[in-house]
Order: C-alpha cells, then structure tokens, then sequence
C-alpha cells in the first residue's frame, strides 16, 4: 500500500507514484503528459516512461530498427521543477542510433530504448511516439453569423495606359475602384503592386483585386476571379485550434487542431512566462514553437480543402494573454507578477509575414483585444460569441482551465475576473491524475449501498462492472482500454459521486464511519479504492487520496470564490444561466458541478456547456467585420475585477471549500443532496473525550 | 444551552479547564475560549502558563491534524480565529510581566504577488504557537522587507510566493540581507505552491515549508537551535 500516499500535494514527484527511489536519483519530467518520477541513473526513458504508466511506441524492442520510440530532450532550466535539462544528460548515443534518426530526419531526437538516464531531463515525447493519442474535441459549432468579412473580392475594367496620360497604373486602378465601388483612399501592398502590371495586362484591364478592410489591396489577379479563405485560430496553453472558412459562404472547410508544443517549456502558463524570465532566447523560442504549428495547421487545413496556405487571406486569432504576447514574440514577463501589464490591451491587425506566417504573402492577422492582465482575447471571443450583453437574463459564464476566467452580467452591465483555479481540473495535481486522453477515468458512479464505484474510460462505451476478463471471451468484447488515470471531468465525477454517497464528509474527510470496503486507512488518513489492480494497464490500483480531494476543494473554492464576488459586487444572489465554456466544460456534467459546488446554484437544465466558445468568438470576427468593433467596445467596458485582493476574497474562498458549500443553499439539489450530518463522527485513532454536545 | 450537560466552568478542575480550552480550540470556538482564558487567569494561572498550557497547546493538536489532512483551511482558520480572541485578553497582559517570547517574525508575500491565503494561514499558525508575527500583506519589495526588520528585529523572516514567477524574487531579498550584512541575523524561511526544498536550497533560504504546520515546526526547530547557540 506504500504507493498509495505518495501523491502528496506538496511533493514536487506528484505524479503517478510508480517508484519510490531516493530523492538524489535523477528527475525526469515526460511532456506533454507532465507526468514525473526519480530514476536511478542506468534506467532507459522507455522505461522510466513505462513506470510511469506513459505509453510511447516501439516495435523492435530496442534494436535499433523500427524507431517508434523516438523522444526529445528539451534543453532550459525550468524553475517549476526545479531543474536544468542538458541533452548531456542522456549516454551519447551510438552510431547505429545517430544513424537511425538520421535516416528518419530526426537528428534533434533520441531513441528512447537505448538512452539511459544520467540526470535531470525533460522529455518531450512527440504525438508519433506515444502509443495513445490525444483526444481533442475542438469543433467549431454551429452558430449563425452573418457573413461581412474584412476581406472582399471586387473586379474592375480599369482604363488602359495611353501615351500622354501618366496617372501611372496603380492611379488608373484606383480611380476604376472608386468609379465602380465607391473605394477611395486605398493603399496597396508592395507585393501586389509587383503583380499589378503584368495582372493588368494580362486580364486585358480587367482584373479582380482583394481588398482588406476597404483600405488595402492585398493581391490583384487577372481577370475575374473567385475565392477567398480565412482562418479563425485559437491559441490555447494546451491545444492550438484552426478553422479554415469561406469567406464568402462562411462555412468551415477543415477543422485542425493539435497540441501547443510550448507545453514542453512549461504546463501551465506562469510556467512559460518563467521560462521566458529564466532563458535568453525563451520568448523567442516558444514563439518560433507557435508560429511553427500554425504554419502547419494552416498548411494542413487548407490541403484538407484542396487549397494552398497562401489562398488564406486573413487570419483571426484568440488566446490568453500569455498566449498572445508570445505569437506576437513579446515577452510575457510583465505577466507573471502583478500589476500584469499588458503591452497593448487592443486589437491589432499585422502582417502575418511579418511574424513569419506562412499565409497569403500580403495577409494581416487580426488579433482580438483583451479584457486584463489575465483576461484575455480568448475571452473576448466567448463573448462575441455568448454575447451575455445582448440578452436580459443574468448569465454566468466560466472558461475552465488552470486559470479560469468569469463574466458575469447581462445587456446593462458586465463583471469579469479571473480565478488562479490551478492545475487540477485537468488533472495535475491528481495522485493518479492524467489528461483526458485514452484510458482516463471521465465517468463515475458510486453505488449508494456498497460504496464501490463503476467507471467508465475514454476509448471504451462499456462501464467496468460490464468488462468481461474471462479467458473464453472473444477478444472484441474485452474493453479496449483498461484504466491508466483519471482525468479532469472524472475527478470531479468521483468526488461529488462519494459525497453523494456519504462516502466524503462535506469538510472533505473521508467518512470512517461508511460500511464501504473500498476506504483504506493510512493511520487517520483515508484513501478510496476506484479501481481495481486488475481493471488497471500497470496492474495497480487507482485510488483518490486524500490530497486530491483536497487540491480540488481548492481549486473549486478559487473557482465559486471568484463568481461570488461577482455577484455580491452585482448585488444578485441568483444567477439565471450558467455557461460552461472552454472544452474541459464541455466534459463536466452540470449536475456534478453543482454537487461539488463548482458553480453556484442553478436550475441544472439551465447550466450549458458550449464548447469551445473562445473559438467560435474568433470565427465569428473572421466572418463579421462588425464583430470586430463590437469585440473592441465589449473589452473596454466589462468592468474587472481582481478578486485576490478584495477584502471579502479570503472568507469567500475558505467557505467555498465545503462541498457543495459552507453557507450559501442549493435548493435545485435539494433531492438528491445527502440529509445534513447531525454530528461529524468522531475520529477514531485520537479519542477526544466530548465534555458536552453544545452549549449556547 | 445545552440538553445534555451543562459545564459550570468553576467546577472543572484545572487540568480539565485546560483539555476543554484544547478542545473548544480545535473547534474554533471563540466565546468559549475567552470564557475560559478569563476562568484561567482568575484562578491565579500566570498568562504564560495559560498561554502555554491552553492556547499553544490546543494550536499544536491542530497543526499536527492539519498536517495530517484529517483538518483544512477553513478548520484551521476557525481555530486561529478563537485563538486571536484567547490572546486579545493574554497580549497585554504578558507585555506587563515581560514573559519571555517563544521568537517572532516578519512575514509578506513577494513582490507581485497578490495571492495572501497561504500567507495568511502561516502567521495565524505561527502566532498560534506562541510567536509575535509582523504581517507585511502581499506584494513586498527587499526595501519593504527591510524596512520591517530594521523596525522589528525579527527573529525570522518568512516570504511566500504563490507564482512561479513571483519565487525568483525572493533570491534578490535574501541577497540583499547579504548585501546589508544582515543575513546571519535572520532565519529565512520560504513557501508557496510553486516552491519545493531545492529551490530554497539554491537561493540560500534556511528552509522550504509546504505548509503552515511544517512553517510552525520548522520555526520552532530553529529557534531552539538559536537560542541554543546564544546561550
């Protein structure tokens, strides 16, 4: 049972409890799963991963033939773990391996089979390497836009050159714009006033110009012509999306969506900005790490829709502040400590080439503008999307993730803030916490009676109390995945769920006085059994500790603590819907929220998960050039509010920890919440002699 | 009222009146514990021994559950409340009779950070267990840091940081006690989520405290081991 407490919320080795070897072994960090452990110098990364329960690909089994196993170091010091990553610090590698990832154009790589540990690394294990894919559910959903974009196409004849008149050719194209269309005052860019000539003549004077804005001319073609693309992106810390869109029709040709690659210089946000603090070349690296991917998935996209990346005339992108400040290669320093300055709060519009985008060669990227120093276009672009101002009903929206922003507010007014909620929705933090991936807990019953639990994993339909082991099954009716972990959404399932069941005290202890056998004891401290060594891939059991509980308490209190100031700065006690933004609240089932007091009170039908709204918001600016000015205005005038030092913040969050709550009701759970405890049962191991029941 | 038993505190012996003050501690009951302090003194206790025997005492079995995960925040937030109240009525009183001083410190969370809930935990514990704490707030630069020390002449100095961001600051503080020749004087303790020992380590901090039951038992081991060496 030792591996059992090893997830303490302190410990710096939080992750999965595979070894235990003393605290001078080296440290090994695996991205982008974040999982960690000491080794002792000797041991391969393939196996230092598999001990960690991380799947990575290989084939030959270590003979230097099939190359599955390829992984990266990731050089820096990275304060958060509180290490310096040397590709030093890997045994050289042999010719037969340098030749290998030679011959498979991976010279920055090492086979991990064969490269043994020889001190603190970070390991970046590329999406090709590991043996379960990321599951990422970044949809662009449907919403109706009304299509004005920036970006237009319009031909004109345009009067031919004659000797004795020298308007020259570019004048000539402008007086036919504004004779045609009404354009004045319109500036081109150099690259198409390279092509104007030859396009002029060309198209026998007639010729179809792009016009960006109704300021710029970005390309000129002859003749007519027809066609024009924009991609809507949104930059999150863990996955980068791209919506490629007719700017005609509006529709979305391809979706693309992939891992941010800046995970392997920091998980989390401040993380990165550290990065940044601590490595010269930081800002510029994770820069070239974002530009790089949405080269790609721009590239990728547009093959998807039988078009090129330079067909791609205007580019939108949201993201956090963090996120903005480094595609814009600005260095977020300013971000990790208050005041959180912004370099500039507004929207911007550049030219994609001057960041080294690989898009039409004249296409400028909008950028939407942000609220705060934490709050940031992504959540500009829930709004334009949410639009909570246009409607009269009182809505709160939440966009989950390691900082979880809060807009509160209907058409008379908007409140904002944003809640430091941490890691642990998305499963740091988690002794046996994972990223919703193949394999991860997300679902959890606890059965009222005998306290055991029934869960179910992504990548399999069936629930465990359905799996079939028995040697006579056909091997298609054996679950496709056992349990490696639990993920965000399948915490929050498992806590609610055992405090449904009286299993988990509403001050967060384990209930020493519940029948189940499924509670284990440390001394007085109480594990859950969730699942069983053999319903696991290592062969182990999966249990939430205490320290779990723990760490979500706080980040749920951080959470409703940030939405309560909200609301009593608003002076409402009620709010009438709540909005579940970002993927991660796309996976929580409303009612689960609500019992663990993540949100407050709410008509369960009322609270509404919308995906991934922030997207969405940055389509809607690609298509609607309106949008944009909208966007402009609403950043100004949501009113923030920086809930860590407000006066009341401290008590708010202490009474916030308590499941579902320590004062505030929740009449819409009234049936299904356990009857309040008459007395907490005493503890058993330290007898406290109870002198009296109460007194006045 | 109670229909169970009513205690008449005048009846309780004082061993009694003691394990009741840990008891109504531990849960956080503040009317009960001024009750009691006043029974104490008016016994004859000296605001030491009750300070000692009662409040420190009760603090230490909350430390220790804290510690343990069996207690959390807003428990141990309970339990400092009605040790506050305890000592509104002992504070004066041991300033009169000069009791001597388990040690005291001055504490602030790092410049730009403006998360204080963890460092709020810690000097309520810490004055729990008997020290006098100078609480800076959130936000301190080394001249605030400085500033309260030459005011103060602390025993410790404690510095929190909830940021990864905000935690390399706290090597310009205790740089700049080097500077100031004053780094010897003081025992630096550190904390905040994104710490751990080997970060205290590298920027020469006396100690790493994840949490306010370790800042409390690490405090107390360094004291000990000052006074030690002073005497």
């Amino acid at each position: 049972m030792s591996e059992l407490f090893l997830g303490s919320n302190h410990s710096s080795e939080q992750s999965t409890g595979a070894q235990t070897s003393g605290e001078q072994n080296p440290l090994v960090v695996f991205m982008p799963s974040g999982r960690r452990g000491r080794f002792a110098p000797g041991t391969t990364v393939l196996q230092a991963a598999r001990d960690l329960g991380l799947g990575i690909e290989s084939i030959c089994g270590g003979r230097l033939t099939c190359g599955k196993c390829k992984v990266r170091v990731e050089e820096g010091e990275f304060a958060k773990h509180g290490m310096k990553s040397r590709a030093g610090h890997l045994t050289p590698a042999s010719e037969a391996e340098e030749l290998l990832l030679h011959t498979m154009h991976a010279d920055d790589c090492r086979l991990s089979c064969t490269a043994q540990i020889t001190d603190d690394l970070l390991i970046f294990v590329p999406e090709e390497s590991r043996a379960h894919k990321q599951v990422i559910r970044k949809a662009a959903t449907d919403r109706i836009i009304d299509v004005d974009p920036a970006i237009r196409q319009v031909y004109v004849q345009v009067d031919k050159a004659d000797l004795g008149e020298h308007r020259g050719d570019w004048r000539r194209v402008q007086d036919a714009l504004e004779r045609e269309w009404g354009l004045t005052n319109l500036a081109i860019d150099l690259l198409a006033l390279r092509r104007l000539q030859l396009a002029l003549r060309q198209g026998n004077w007639g010729v179809t110009l792009i016009i960006w804005n109704e300021r710029e001319v970005l390309d000129i073609k002859p003749g007519y012509v027809e066609g024009i693309y924009g991609l809507a992106v949104d930059v999150g810390s863990t996955t980068v999306a791209a919506y490629l869109c007719d700017l005609r029709t509006g529709a979305v040709l391809a979706t693309e969506s992939t891992m941010n690659p800046q995970i392997s210089f920091g998980e989390d946000l401040m993380s990165r900005v550290s990065y940044a603090m601590m490595n010269e070349d930081g800002t510029e690296k994770m820069h070239d790490a974002i530009i790089k991917t949405l080269n790609k998935l721009a590239a990728q996209a547009a093959y998807a829709a039988g078009l090129r990346g330079r067909d791609i005339h205007e580019c939108v992108a949201v993201g956090n502040t963090t996120m903005i400040h480094l595609l814009l290669g600005i260095d977020p320093r300013e971000l990790g400590g208050a005041p959180f300055a912004l370099a500039n709060r507004d929207a911007m519009d550049i030219k994609a080439r001057d960041l080294g985008l690989k898009l039409h060669p004249a296409a400028y990227l909008h950028v939407l503008p942000s609220e705060a120093g934490h709050v940031g276009a992504d959540n500009v672009g829930v709004l334009i999307a949410e639009e909570p101002h246009r409607q009269p009903e009182i809505e709160l929206i939440v966009d989950i993730g390691t900082n979880a922003e809060i807009v509160l507010g209907n058409d008379k007014w908007l409140l904002s803030a944003s809640s430091p909620t941490g890691p642990a929705f998305e499963g740091a933090q988690i002794s046996a916490g994972m990223r919703a991936a193949p394999g991860a807990i997300e679902r959890v019953r606890v059965d009222r009676e005998s306290g055991r639990a029934n869960f179910r994993v992504i990548g399999e339909t069936r629930w465990s109390d359905e799996w079939d082991f028995s040697e006579n099954t056909a091997a298609y009716e054996q679950p496709q995945h056992l349990a490696s972990g639990i993920c965000g959404s399948g915490i929050i399932e498992a806590i609610a769920e055992l405090f449904l069941a009286g299993i988990l005290l509403p001050d967060g202890r384990f209930n020493s006085a519940h029948k189940t056998d499924r509670l284990v004891w440390e001394g007085r401290r109480g594990a859950y059994l969730l699942a069983l060594p053999e319903q696991t891939i290592s062969g182990k059991a999966i249990y939430v500790t205490q320290d779990d509980v723990r760490n979500i308490q706080l980040a749920k209190a951080a959470l409703y603590a940030g939405a309560k100031i909200l609301m009593k700065r608003a002076g409402i006690e009620r709010v009438e819907r709540i909005v579940l933004a970002g993927a991660f609240g796309s996976f929580i089932d409303p009612l689960y929220a609500l019992v663990l007091g993540l949100i407050p009170d709410c008509d369960p039908q009322k609270v509404v998960a919308v995906g991934n709204a922030a997207g969405d918001g940055a389509r809607i600016a690609l298509l609607n050039r309106s949008k944009r000015r909208e966007a402009q205005e609403l950043a100004v005038r949501v009113h923030y509010i920086e809930t860590a030092v407000a006066p009341d913040f401290q008590d708010e969050f202490v009474d916030a920890i308590h499941i579902p709550h320590a004062s505030d009701a929740y009449p819409h759970l009234a049936a299904i919440l356990p009857p309040p405890l008459e007395s907490t049962p005493v503890d058993t191991a330290r007898p406290r002699r109870r002198m009296r029941q109460s007194r006045s | 009222m109670s229909e169970a038993e009513e205690i008449v505190l005048s009846e309780l012996t004082l061993e009694d009146l003691y394990e009741l003050m840990k008891e109504d501690l531990y849960d956080g009951l503040a009317a009960e514990i001024v009750e009691e302090v006043n029974e104490a003194l008016s016994r004859g206790q000296t605001p030491y021994e009750v300070l000692t025997y009662g409040l420190v005492g009760g603090m230490e079995i909350v430390g220790n559950d804290f510690r343990d995960g069996i207690l959390f925040v807003p428990e141990v937030l309970m339990a400092a409340k009605a040790m506050k109240a305890g000592m509104f009525i002992l504070r004066p009183l041991l300033a009169e009779t000069g009791a001597q001083k388990i040690g005291s410190m001055v504490i602030g969370t790092i410049k730009g950070d403006i998360h204080d809930i963890g460092k709020n935990l810690v000097a309520m514990m810490m004055e729990g267990a008997g020290f006098e704490v100078f609480d800076l707030g959130i936000n301190n630069s080394a001249e605030a840091y400085l500033e309260a020390i030459a005011q103060h002449n602390p025993d410790i100095l404690g510095m929190s940081a909830l940021l990864t961001t905000t935690m390399p600051y706290m090597k310009v503080v205790i740089d700049t006690l080097k500077e100031k020749g004053i780094r010897q004087d003081l025992i630096v303790l550190v904390g905040g989520a994104p710490l751990n020992e080997a970060f205290a380590e590298a920027i020469e901090a006396d100690a790493y405290c994840r949490d306010a039951a370790v800042a409390v038992e690490t405090a107390k081991k360094f004291m000990q081991i000052r006074k030690g060496v002073q005497i």
